[in-house]
């Protein structure tokens, strides 16, 4: 009975949903699933990947990002920058038009670039628009930028700062009141129309593709642009849709429910590869991704202050070169991408990873997997097991070399790779106790406290070098971005003279020398660079660009290209 | 000291016993809305960080996010935060403090904006709550009316074959782990054509409106499937055992010996007498359906309650959470009402108390 009841039901909505339909020429939907949708539409306070991912597609910037590191011109025809690198003229293009019809000028340009500089309060964007003296447009297709300093790399500062329409946003421009230092003063009451609280559903741009519907949490559907400037898609519409579940994702993909998933547990690529009409994809993340071992080795002299919130409670014996090497050497890093990642990740070298392209340093020989060499290193250094327990003790022995081991409880590989390590580097007469730490509880306990051993977590890179240079420098240890405490005056320099240096060359001389001194010292053990894995239906579109160095098939690069397969 | 009882005053007993529970009610969630403020803000982390590190995230910005947010202010009188605890001045304009300006705007009905969303908690909370309870009202609504009838068949038929295996199938049924149910159910439902994620297809919205019912009901169809086979069990079992008690009583012997026929019995003398148990449980569960069910709300990618307060745990979103603690609270306090006035109506002795 209760069979029946249920076929009942089926047939109800299979007959409710077949009324109505039919239709002439079915349109082109590309429908792609991934497990988590964008936090917000609002440029200025995103946080999460899948959010610039809509932007992209939706939204222009004046370059875009190819799959292999470049840049290219996209709302400007040319450019022209002044002999010292601080006024930067575009030539904007002519006849694009908003997606509700209003001409695009680079007056909307000039806008948009004040707006992201004067909102302290957007977390990420404002901070490219840091020495960006003022943005002018003199006419509708000129757009002159005048910075207070040359920057190398001004594409990686610009493809983000997606342009707005002025119409739109001038009725929110409201910045955040300054809280005033005297706490006894009331806080002045904020400007109205406050950019941050603008939840921009209507998302008008003049990217390839429309804002057609939003379902926060569940779909986003986006038509094409038949007048994108760039030439239309060949597809009609493109549909993002939340599965909450990785192992669904896999599902609906076997099954046809979605053309292409953005990504998948390393866990299930070998039963897809079986599967029909499935192709999965592999390559460096669109934003190249790292997990590195943070070594506590912060000296004396360098730990904060206590205003400043410094602890510098970590083991002695890390403050030591020879050690931190010991470690190194009876790390198989090889192993911990087998296990850890079912093999879908790259030996980590530096801070930098390969998939940051010729910013790699490739010419880096890494220290080998060598146990009996580790241990020589020990051996000669002193540190020698006094009292015959199985773990090595400090030179004058007075402590045992065990180390506390942590990672974010966010974390999914951190558990694994604490557990391999352990088995490792008890091999060499270390041991570890291992514990999970809440995020924030452990951001605390790391950085500028310094009060740690050892951490396993990781860092997402920027198009730029920069933000991932800019975490050893000896200045970060008391803002917390300097994790590790290591200091090298040659090092510090380095990240001064690359910041302005313009001779693209020299630059990536400089960078390639920071990268070896990082990894000479074994500032960092890093174990691997995440690789980035898809899968993609090909009964259903063709020409996805899935043998770039990077994979994004969900980036206007593959979604611009593809076409239905007839 | 209280009146004798009389004929007379059988009205005013129970208004007076209506007041006092009303009166419970809305202490209740006076408390309610209190600890959950406090509550979350002795979790650990920094909700303008979010778990965050970025070279790109300045001290100025988050300072910036904090004002936004209000977190600049302190806690409440004497305390400038709670985790870790920070003792501020006790000087300070109450009105000036996070807790007051909560309870302010919660007194005009602002529930205020979700650090993550960025968006009212109210848009968010009414979203999510129609949806919650549009599948959880139809699981419970299948649970309920499947696990009586089952429960009612098997005492009826106590210790036959029937019973024994509507018992087993009944505990069966309660005891599955939700997700391994939901994802087994989810595979099945694949072959079958049937969509497994979210509640309605994608670009659906300019269909007509009867083809957008259909897709919806599709897409119900699994979880509320799911929910419904681990709730009837439940349901059935406790049906099952109420009536039992109430079957043996003298006067069903009597019902009996007047010749009274199965059904006759069943309606007029034990079903009302049974179901005081099962109003009980029914309420309890009415009452949290507005948390949703998690488990399967995942599995199914449904956009419900239960998952929306799930991931705020996680984002520190402390509107968000109050909003959804405070709407979880007051439904199971309302059920609960509800259950009191329900048993006052099927057992008149419950009022005198």
């Amino acid at each position: 009975m209760k069979q029946k009841l249920l076929y009942v039901v089926i047939i109800a909505a299979l007959v409710l949903s077949a009324c109505g339909g039919g239709g002439a020429k079915q349109p082109a939907i590309v429908r792609i699933g991934w497990s988590n949708g964008p936090d917000s539409l609002n440029p200025g306070i995103a946080w999460l990947e899948e959010a610039y991912t809509i932007y992209e597609l939706v939204y222009d910037s004046m370059y875009d990002l190819n799959l292999d590191g470049t840049f290219k011109l996209s709302l400007a025809d040319s450019v022209s920058a002044s002999a010292d690198g601080t006024v930067y003229t575009y030539k904007i293009k002519k006849g694009i038009k908003w997606h509700d019809g209003q001409p695009f000028t680079a007056k909307d340009i000039a806008f948009s670039y004040t707006l992201y500089k004067d909102h302290t309060d957007f977390p990420t964007l404002n901070s490219y628009t840091e020495h960006f003296v003022s943005s002018e447009a003199p006419d509708d297709t000129t757009l002159v930028l005048t910075l207070d300093q040359s920057i190398p790399n001004i594409e990686s500062r610009l493809i983000f700062l997606y342009i707005l329409p002025e119409h739109i946003w001038k009725d929110h421009t409201g910045k955040p009141s300054e809280a005033s230092e005297d706490s006894s003063l009331p806080t002045p009451t904020p400007e109205p129309n406050q950019s941050a609280e603008f939840e921009n559903i209507e998302m008008i741009g003049t990217g390839p593709f429309k804002m057609k519907e939003y379902q926060p949490n569940e779909f986003i559907d986006l038509a094409v642009n038949t007048e994108y400037y760039g030439g239309r898609a060949k597809v009609d519409e493109v549909i993002f849709q939340v599965f909450s579940s990785p192992d669904v994702l896999v599902q609906a993909i076997k099954t046809g429910q979605v053309d292409m998933i953005t990504e998948l547990p390393n866990t299930s690529v070998e039963s897809l590869k079986t599967a029909e009409n499935v192709k999965v994809a592999v390559g460096a993340p669109f934003a190249p991704n790292l997990a590195d071992i943070i070594i506590n080795q912060v000296a004396p002299e360098n730990c904060p202050s206590e205003a400043d919130g410094g602890v510098c409670s970590g083991h002695p014996a890390l403050m030591d070169k020879q050690v931190r090497l010991a470690l190194a050497y009876a790390t198989d890093k090889k192993k911990l991408i087998d296990v850890v990642l079912v093999g879908y990740g790259t030996p980590g070298i530096a801070l930098i990873p390969d998939g940051m392209g010729e910013w790699f340093n490739s010419s880096i020989k890494d220290f080998e997997f060598d146990v009996a060499k580790a241990n020589k290193v020990l051996d000669d250094a002193g540190y020698k097991d006094a009292n015959g327990d199985g773990i090595r003790d400090m030179p004058d022995g007075s402590k045992p070399l065990t180390f506390r081991m942590n990672w974010p409880t966010s974390s999914i590989v951190g558990p694994r790779m604490a557990e391999l390590l352990g088995d490792m580097w008890k091999q060499i007469g270390i041991t570890l106790e291992p514990q999970a730490v809440e995020d924030d509880a452990l951001t605390a306990k790391c950085c500028p406290a310094l009060d740690y051993d050892i951490i396993i977590w990781g860092w997402v890179a920027d198009p730029d070098p920069a933000t991932l240079l800019i975490i050893p420098a000896t200045d970060q240890i008391v803002t917390g971005y300097n994790e590790t405490g290591f200091s090298s005056p040659r090092y510090d320099e380095l990240y001064v003279q690359q910041g302005t240096e313009l001779d693209h060359a020299k630059r990536v001389q400089m960078v390639w020398e920071m990268q070896q001194i990082v990894h000479d010292e074994v500032v960092y053990i890093i174990p691997f660079y995440y690789q980035q894995v898809q899968a993609y239906r090909t009964d259903r579109f063709k020409g996805w660009l899935d043998s770039e160095i990077k994979l994004a098939l969900e980036d206007p690069t593959s979604i611009m290209v593809i076409e239905p397969v007839k | 000291m209280t009146p004798p009882l009389q004929h007379g005053t059988f009205p005013l007993q129970r208004w007076r016993m209506l007041l006092k529970r009303f009166g419970w009610a809305l202490f209740t969630i006076l408390f309610v809305v209190v600890l959950n403020f406090f509550l979350f803000r002795v979790l650990p982390g920094d909700p303008a960080r979010q778990g965050i590190r970025d070279p790109r995230l300045t001290p100025e910005t988050i300072q910036a996010i904090r004002v936004r947010f209000g977190l600049d202010k302190p806690i409440i009188n004497c305390f400038e935060s709670l985790n870790p605890v920070k003792v501020g001045s006790c000087g300070v304009n109450p009105l000036d403090t996070q807790f007051f300006i909560y309870v302010k705007n919660l007194l005009k009905g602002d529930l205020g904006q979700s650090f993550y969303y960025n968006r009212p908690v109210k848009d968010i909370l009414g979203e999510r709550l129609w949806n919650t309870i549009l599948l959880i009202g139809a699981g419970q609504i299948l649970a309920i009316l499947i696990g009586v009838v089952f429960g009612l068949f098997a005492a009826w038929k106590a210790r036959t074959a029937i019973d024994y295996a509507a018992l087993i199938s009944g505990l069966v049924a309660w005891s599955l782990p939700t997700f391994w149910l939901a994802i087994i159910l989810l595979f099945w439902g694949t072959n079958h054509g049937l969509p497994i994620g979210g509640k309605a297809t994608p670009g659906m919205s300019s269909y007509p409106f009867m083809q957008q019912m259909g897709d919806l009901l599709q897409h119900l169809f699994l979880p509320t499937l799911a929910y419904t086979i681990i709730y009837m069990g439940e349901y059935m079992l406790i049906m099952r055992s109420s009536l039992l008690d109430v079957l043996a009583e003298d006067y069903i012997l009597a019902a009996k010996a007047k010749g009274l026929s199965a059904f006759q019995i069943l309606k007029d003398h034990a079903l009302k007498n049974s179901m005081l148990p099962l109003v009980t449980l029914i309420a309890i569960n009415l009452g949290f359906t507005v948390g949703g069910a998690v488990q399967i709300e995942t599995v199914f990618s449904w956009p419900g309650l239960g998952g929306a307060i799930f991931e705020a745990v996680g984002r520190k979103d402390y509107p968000l959470l109050q909003g959804g603690f405070l709407l979880i609270a007051i439904s199971v306090i309302l059920a609960n009402f509800i259950a009191d006035l329900t048993y006052s109506y099927l057992d008149p002795r419950v009022q005198a108390d």
